[in-house]
C-alpha cells in the first residue's frame, strides 16, 4: 500500500490514550529537589535590596539565589533571534533580574528545596525592597515623547521599525474612486497548553554532563542557548524532550527558568525540577497578538483595490531573549496577504511596554495581517455595493502569477485562492444563504454569513538565527532484520508529525509502517535539527526524511536488482518487497535485502555498495532569500499555505452573544501526507482561533497588573462552545519541496477573526454594525450594536 | 499551590464538627465539595489554620419531603439536584440551575450549601433560592436558626452566617401545581460562572410572580412583578418588568465580562425572558 495521502491515527495514540505517556513531571529521580521562583509584583521597579534570611532558615530549603549571583556567574540569556541582524534592539536579560524588573512575573529570585511546597513557601518568604517606577502599558502612549522608558539606555520604546513601499501609493489615492480608512485591533492573548512549562535538570560531575529534560519544542537550539548562557561546552549538555502536552510556539526557548535551573543543578549537583503553575504561565509564559493596524485603502468602483497604506503598532511587552517580538515583524511582512495591490506603504512600529514579553504563538503575527485584509475587503464591498466574495475574487493574486513578490519582499510560492474560495462558498451554499437568512428573520432569528481568508506563511527562516532556519535533518537507518529507525531533527509537541514522517519513509522504502520506529527529541541520538515551529516539521523534517530514505532506497534497489538479476531501473519497492516492475511475483523481501547488505557485504549482490544502511541527510528550502535588496528586504518564509472559511452565526442582538451555526473551511497546504491528522490539526487551530476571536483575553490594568491569571478569568472555549467543523482540502503543491508539502500546523487560527466579524456584521446588516476590535465578547458586540443605534438602548 | 500548612479534620458527627469549629476560634474553614475553597486556598485568598471536612458527617445530604417543603441537605451535590425526581417535580428551577454549574466533575463534588456560603454574586442557585422563597437552616453549638434566602446574602461573598455555624439544610417550599418557572443565564463559556442570571416564578392563574436576578450587583436582587402582570402578561407588562429589573440592578458593577451599563441592560433582557417563559408554563 501507499501511505502518503492516507489518513491514519497517530503512532503515539495507544500510549497517550492509555495515560502511559511520559512528561517531565513524571520523572522523579532519586534525591530530586524542587525549584520555585519569586516573581516581580510590579510592572516596573528597581530592586533596592533582597533579604533571603527567612527563606534560607526554613527547614527543607537547600539554596536561595538572587540576580546578583546570576549576573556574576552567567551570561545574559542567549537570544533566539540575532537582534542585530534583524535591525532590532536587544537587551541583556538575565535568568534572574539583578537590578530592574520590567513586567509583573519577571523572575527575581528562586529557592531550591526538598519538596515543592517548601520551595514555594520559602520563595514567598524572600523580602524584596522595591523602588516602584512609572510603568508604561499602552503602546501608543509608549511612543509619545516623554513616556516612561522600558529600557532607559534605548532613548525610546521602539524595538524595531520597518517601512516597505511599492508602486506609487499617493498617485493611487489621488486617482481612486473612493478611499476608506480605519483601524483593526487585536488584543493580547496566548496559547494555553494543558501541560505548563516544565524542566528537570540533572548534573553528573563524573561525566561532566548536564541532562536537561524539557517540555520544549527545540532540544538542539535549547542546548546551544544553555551552553552559551552558562558558558559551558555544548557537548556537556544533553537535552531530552519527553512527551510534550502542547506547545503552540510557547515552548520555544529561551525563558529565564531554563538556564536558571541548569545553573542550579550544576551548582548543587542534585537533580532539580521546575514545573510552572498555570498562573505563572499566564503571567510569564509568553504573550502574543496585541496589535493595532491602521489602514487607508484606495479602490475603484469595480472593487479593485489600487492602494494601501498600513501602519502596524505592536505592543510586544518587555524586551527579552524570546523570539516573540518577531511576530510583529511577520504581521508587516504578510500585508497585503493574498491580494494583488500594486501600490503599498507598510510601516511597522514594534513597541516595548511593561507587560509580559511575547513568545511565539501559533499564527505568529500572520493572523493580524489576514484579519486586517478581511476587514478591508468587507469594507470595500460595503462601499461599492459589491458582494464580499466578489471583491476578494477581483483582488486575488491569480494562480498563474506565482512566484509572486509582495511589497515586503515576501516570495509567495504558489496557490489557487479563487478556487478555494469558490469551493467553500459551495460547501456552505452561499448562494442560497439570503433566502435562509430571510426565513430565519421571520422567526425572529438573526443569521449572518461571513468570509475569512487566511494566508499562513511557514518554514520561518530568519538571518543568523540559532532557532529559526529553513532547513532540517533526518537519519534513516534500516536495521539488519529489516526494521527501520528514523531519527529526526524536528520534534512533535503532540501533533503527530512522527506519524507523517513514518508514512513518507514507508512509501520511499516500500516498507510497511509497522516496521518503523521514530525517535525524536534527544540531542545525543538525533541529528542536529531545529525542532518544531512554523509548521516546519513536514516541510523541512519530512523533506529531509524523504531525501535520506531515498538514498537508502537507491542502495537497496541496487542490491535487490542484483539478487533478482535485473536492471535497477526495472525494480520497484512496496509492501516489504522489491519486485520486478510488471511482474510483482518476482521479488525479494525487504528483509532479505537488508540482511544481504549487512551479512554479505563481500558477496556478489552487495559487493559494490558501501556497507551499512544508514543515511543522514539535510534539506534546505530553496525559497528563502537572505541577501537584502535595496530596501533592506529579505524573504524569510518559503511556504504559503492558505485557507478560505465561511461561517454562519446566529446573533442575539439583545445580549450581543452569538453562536456559530456552521463552520466550513477549504484548506490548501499543498500535498497532504496524512489527511486525518492534518484535519485534527485544523480543528485545534479553529478552536484556538475562535478562542482568540471571542473568548480569550489577557487583560492588564494601567499599572501593569495582569487581571486574568487563572482559567476562570482567561476563558478558553471547550468542545461545547464550538461547532463541529466541515473541512475540505485543496492541494496546490509547493514547487520547492520534494513532496509538494507546505505545512499545516499553524493553519486555522486566522479565519475566525475576520470570518466572525464578517458574519456578525452580516447578521445585523440592517443595523449597520461595525466591528473593528477583538475579542467579540457579548458585551463588545452589544456595545457595537448600541453604537450603531446612536447609543440609545 | 497551597504552600501553607494546615490541620485537616474529618469529623464523623455534626456535633464533633461543631465543636471543632468552635474550638478553632474562627481560623478554621469548613470544606464541602472544595470546588471553591480549594481554588481560594491555591490562589492564597484563603489561608485557614484548619480545614474541617463535612464529607464524613452523616445526614447532611439528600432531598426529603417535609409536608409542603423540600428539605435539602447542605451537602447535596449539584448532580443530585440536577437529577432528583422530587426536585424535578417540586422545584424544577433548582434542577435547571444545577445543569449549568461548572462541568461534570464540579457537579459531582460541589454542594448546594457550599454555593450559598461561598456566595459568588453570579452563582446559579442564588437567584433560584430567592425566587423559590427558600429558607436557610444554620446550626451552631448554641442551636439552630433559620434565615430567609433573601436576607442571607449581605455583600460579595459575604453572608449572614456566623463563626461557629454550619449550614445544614435548605428548605424550599414546593411550587404549587400550575406554577410556571424559568431559569436562564448569560455566560461566555460553558462551565464557568454566569455574567447575569435570572429565575422567575409565576403562580397559578398568572396574576402573581417574582423574578430574582444574579450578577447585577454584590448580592442577588428580587422583584415582585405581580403588579405588572396582574392584567395579563402582555408585551407592555413585560416592558414594565424589564424597567423594574433595570432599576433593581442599579448596583451592578463592571468586571472582565462587561461594564455596569451592560450588566444593567442584561438585567432588563433576562428578567423579561424568564418571566415570559415562566408565564408560558403557568396555568
Ligand atoms: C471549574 C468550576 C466551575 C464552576 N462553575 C460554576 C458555575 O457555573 N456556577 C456556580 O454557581 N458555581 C460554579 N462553580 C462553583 C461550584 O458551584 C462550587 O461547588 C461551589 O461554589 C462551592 O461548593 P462546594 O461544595 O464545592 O464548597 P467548598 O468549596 O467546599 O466551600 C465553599 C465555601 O463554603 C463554605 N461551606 C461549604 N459548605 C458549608 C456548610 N455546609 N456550612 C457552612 N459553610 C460551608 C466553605 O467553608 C467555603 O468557605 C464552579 C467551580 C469550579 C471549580
Amino acid at each position: 500500500m501507499k501511505y502518503i495521502g492516507t489518513g491514519m491515527t497517530s503512532l503515539t495514540n495507544r500510549q497517550l490514550a492509555a495515560g502511559k505517556g511520559t512528561f517531565v513531571a513524571d520523572y522523579k529521580p532519586e534525591g530530586m529537589l524542587h525549584m520555585a521562583v519569586l516573581r516581580s509584583p510590579y510592572a516596573s521597579a528597581r530592586i533596592r535590596s533582597i533579604d533571603t534570611k527567612a527563606a534560607e532558615q526554613m527547614p527543607g530549603v537547600v539554596y536561595v539565589i538572587t540576580g546578583q549571583e546570576v549576573a556574576a556567574n552567567m551570561n545574559p540569556i542567549f537570544e533566539a533571534y540575532d537582534t542585530a541582524a534583524m535591525g532590532a534592539k536587544g537587551v541583556k536579560w538575565y535568568a534572574l533580574v539583578p537590578e530592574r524588573v520590567r513586567f509583573v512575573g519577571e523572575c527575581v529570585a528562586a529557592v531550591v528545596a526538598e519538596d515543592k511546597w517548601t520551595a514555594r513557601a520559602a520563595a514567598d518568604a524572600i523580602e524584596v525592597d522595591y523602588e516602584e517606577l512609572q510603568p508604561v502599558t499602552d503602546p501608543e502612549k509608549a511612543m509619545e515623547p516623554g513616556a516612561p522608558l522600558v529600557e532607559p539606555e534605548w532613548g525610546d520604546n521602539i524595538l524595531v521599525t520597518r517601512d516597505f513601499r511599492s508602486g506609487d501609493p499617493d498617485k493611487a489615492f489621488a486617482e481612486a474612486d473612493g478611499t476608506i480608512s480605519g483601524v483593526v485591533k487585536q488584543h493580547r492573548y496566548t496559547g494555553a497548553a494543558i501541560e505548563p512549562r516544565a524542566y528537570l535538570a540533572n548534573y553528573d560531575p563524573y561525566q561532566d554532563l548536564l541532562t536537561f529534560h524539557a517540555s520544549t519544542q527545540n532540544p538542539h537550539p535549547m542546548r546551544v542557548f544553555l551552553a552559551e548562557t552558562l558558558g559551558i561546552p555544548e557537548t556537556s549538555i544533553r537535552v531530552i524532550q519527553p512527551h510534550v502536552g502542547g506547545g503552540f510556539g510557547l515552548k520555544i526557548p529561551t525563558f529565564q527558568e531554563e538556564p536558571l535551573l541548569a545553573y542550579l543543578a550544576r551548582k548543587l549537583q542534585r537533580p532539580i525540577r521546575f514545573v510552572a503553575e498555570r498562573t505563572e504561565d499566564l503571567l510569564a509564559g509568553g504573550h502574543a497578538r496585541e496589535e493595532r493596524l491602521y489602514y487607508e485603502v484606495a479602490y475603484k468602483k469595480d472593487g479593485t483595490v489600487t492602494g494601501l497604506r498600513a501602519k502596524v503598532i505592536a505592543d510586544v511587552g518587555a524586551p527579552s531573549a524570546l523570539c516573540g517580538w518577531g511576530q510583529s515583524f511577520v504581521t508587516s511582512y504578510c500585508i497585503p496577504t493574498c491580494y494583488k495591490i500594486p501600490n503599498n506603504r507598510v510601516q511597522l512600529f514594534s513597541v516595548v511596554t511593561n507587560k509580559c514579553p511575547w513568545n511565539a504563538y501559533r499564527g505568529y503575527g500572520k493572523e493580524a495581517a489576514s484579519f486586517m485584509m478581511d476587514r478591508i475587503m468587507d469594507n470595500v464591498a460595503r462601499e461599492t455595493g459589491l458582494d464580499r466574495a466578489e471583491v476578494r475574487l477581483r483582488n486575488y493574486i491569480q494562480p498563474h502569477e506565482f512566484p509572486y513578490s509582495q511589497v515586503s519582499g515576501a516570495m509567495l510560492d504558489s496557490g489557487d485562492y479563487p478556487k478555494a474560495l469558490r469551493k467553500v462558498l459551495d460547501m456552505i451554499d452561499y448562494e442560497n444563504f439570503p433566502a435562509m437568512q430571510a426565513a430565519a428573520r421571520k422567526e425572529g432569528r438573526y443569521l449572518g454569513i461571513g468570509i475569512g481568508q487566511e494566508l499562513t506563511p511557514e518554514g520561518c527562516s530568519m538571518p543568523r538565527s540559532t532557532l529559526l532556519g529553513g532547513w532540517d535533518g533526518c537519519t534513516v537507518r534500516v536495521n539488519p532484520s529489516g526494521q527501520v529507525t528514523i531519527l529526526t531533527g524536528v520534534t512533535s509537541p503532540g501533533s503527530g508529525n512522527e506519524t507523517a514522517i513514518a508514512q513518507i519513509v514507508a512509501d520511499e522504502l516500500g516498507v510497511s509502517i509497522d516496521h518503523i520506529k521514530v525517535i525524536q527529541g534527544d540531542t545525543d541520538t538525533c541529528p542536529y535539527g531545529l525542532g518544531n515551529y512554523s509548521s516546519r516539521s513536514i516541510i523541512m523534517g519530512g523533506s529531509a526524511a524523504k531525501v535520506a530514505a531515498n538514498e537508502l532506497r537507491e542502495k537497496m534497489l541496487k542490491v535487490a536488482s542484483k539478487l533478482l538479476e535485473v536492471a535497477p531501473d526495472d525494480v520497484d519497492a512496496e509492501d516489504d518487497k522489491f519486485f520486478l516492475k510488471g511482474a510483482p511475483t518476482r521479488f525479494v523481501t525487504f528483509k532479505e535485502v537488508a540482511s544481504t547488505v549487512y551479512r554479505d557485504c563481500h558477496g556478489k549482490a552487495a559487493f559494490d555498495v558501501e556497507p551499512g544502511l544508514e543515511a543522514t541527510r539535510y534539506f534546505k528550502h530553496p525559497n528563502v532569500y537572505h541577501q537584502p535588496d535595496t530596501q533592506g528586504r529579505f524573504s524569510s518564509y518559503p511556504s504559503w499555505p492558505n485557507q478560505a472559511v465561511a461561517i454562519i452565526v446566529e446573533v442575539d442582538p439583545e445580549t450581543g452573544k452569538f453562536k456559530i451555526v456552521r463552520y466550513c473551511a477549504v484548506h490548501d497546504s499543498g500535498v497532504v501526507i496524512n489527511p486525518l491528522l492534518a484535519e485534527a490539526n485544523l480543528h485545534g487551530g479553529f478552536v484556538q482561533g475562535i478562542g482568540g476571536a471571542a473568548f480569550e483575553h489577557l487583560v492588564y490594568d494601567e499599572s501593569g497588573q495582569l487581571l486574568t491569571t487563572t482559567f476562570m478569568d482567561y476563558t478558553c472555549p471547550t468542545a461545547v462552545d464550538v461547532p463541529s467543523f466541515e473541512v475540505a482540502h485543496q492541494e496546490t503543491p509547493s514547487p520547492f519541496t520534494p513532496l509538494g508539502t507546505k505545512g499545516v500546523g499553524e493553519s486555522g487560527v486566522t479565519g475566525p477573526l475576520g470570518g466572525l466579524c464578517s458574519a456578525i456584521e452580516n447578521a445585523l446588516a440592517d443595523r449597520n454594525v461595525r466591528l473593528t476590535e477583538l475579542p467579540l465578547t457579548p458585551s463588545r458586540v452589544w456595545e457595537a450594536i448600541s453604537a450603531a443605534q446612536g447609543g440609545n438602548r | 499551590m497551597i504552600s501553607r500548612e494546615y490541620e485537616f479534620h474529618a469529623p464523623k458527627t455534626l456535633n464533633e464538627a461543631l465543636s471543632l469549629l468552635e474550638k478553632s476560634g474562627g481560623n478554621a474553614k469548613l470544606i464541602a465539595g472544595g470546588m471553591s475553597l480549594v481554588p481560594m486556598m491555591t490562589l492564597g485568598l484563603a489561608h485557614p489554620d484548619a480545614v474541617i471536612s463535612l464529607n464524613k458527617v452523616p445526614g447532611l445530604d439528600g432531598v426529603k419531603e417535609d409536608g409542603g417543603v423540600l428539605a435539602i441537605g447542605a451537602m447535596t451535590r449539584h448532580h443530585v439536584l440536577k437529577t432528583n425526581p422530587l426536585i424535578a417535580q417540586h422545584a424544577p428551577l433548582l434542577a435547571e440551575a444545577a445543569k449549568y454549574v461548572g462541568d461534570v466533575q464540579v457537579r459531582h463534588r460541589g454542594t448546594l450549601g457550599g454555593v450559598l456560603v461561598h456566595a459568588d454574586p453570579a452563582a446559579d442557585y442564588l437567584p433560584v433560592c430567592l425566587a423559590l422563597g427558600a429558607q436557610i437552616k444554620l446550626q451552631s453549638a448554641k442551636g439552630v436558626r433559620t434565615v430567609e434566602a433573601r436576607d442571607f446574602f449581605k455583600d460579595i461573598m459575604t453572608t449572614s452566617i456566623e463563626d461557629g455555624e454550619i449550614l445544614v439544610e435548605v428548605r424550599v417550599p414546593k411550587l404549587p401545581a400550575g406554577s410556571g418557572s424559568s431559569y436562564q443565564r448569560l455566560h461566555r463559556v460553558e462551565g464557568n460562572y454566569a455574567i447575569v442570571n435570572a429565575a422567575a416564578v409565576v403562580e397559578p392563574g398568572k396574576k402573581k410572580g417574582r423574578v430574582a436576578l444574579g450578577g447585577v450587583g454584590p448580592t442577588p436582587v428580587m422583584i415582585d412583578v405581580s403588579a405588572h402582570i396582574a392584567s395579563g402578561v402582555s408585551d407592555d407588562a413585560l416592558r414594565r418588568v424589564s424597567d423594574a429589573a433595570f432599576a433593581a440592578a442599579e448596583n451592578a458593577y463592571g468586571d472582565l465580562n462587561g461594564d455596569a451599563k451592560y450588566k444593567q441592560a442584561m438585567a432588563r433582557v433576562y428578567a423579561q425572558r424568564v418571566v415570559r417563559a415562566a408565564a408560558a408554563q403557568a396555568q
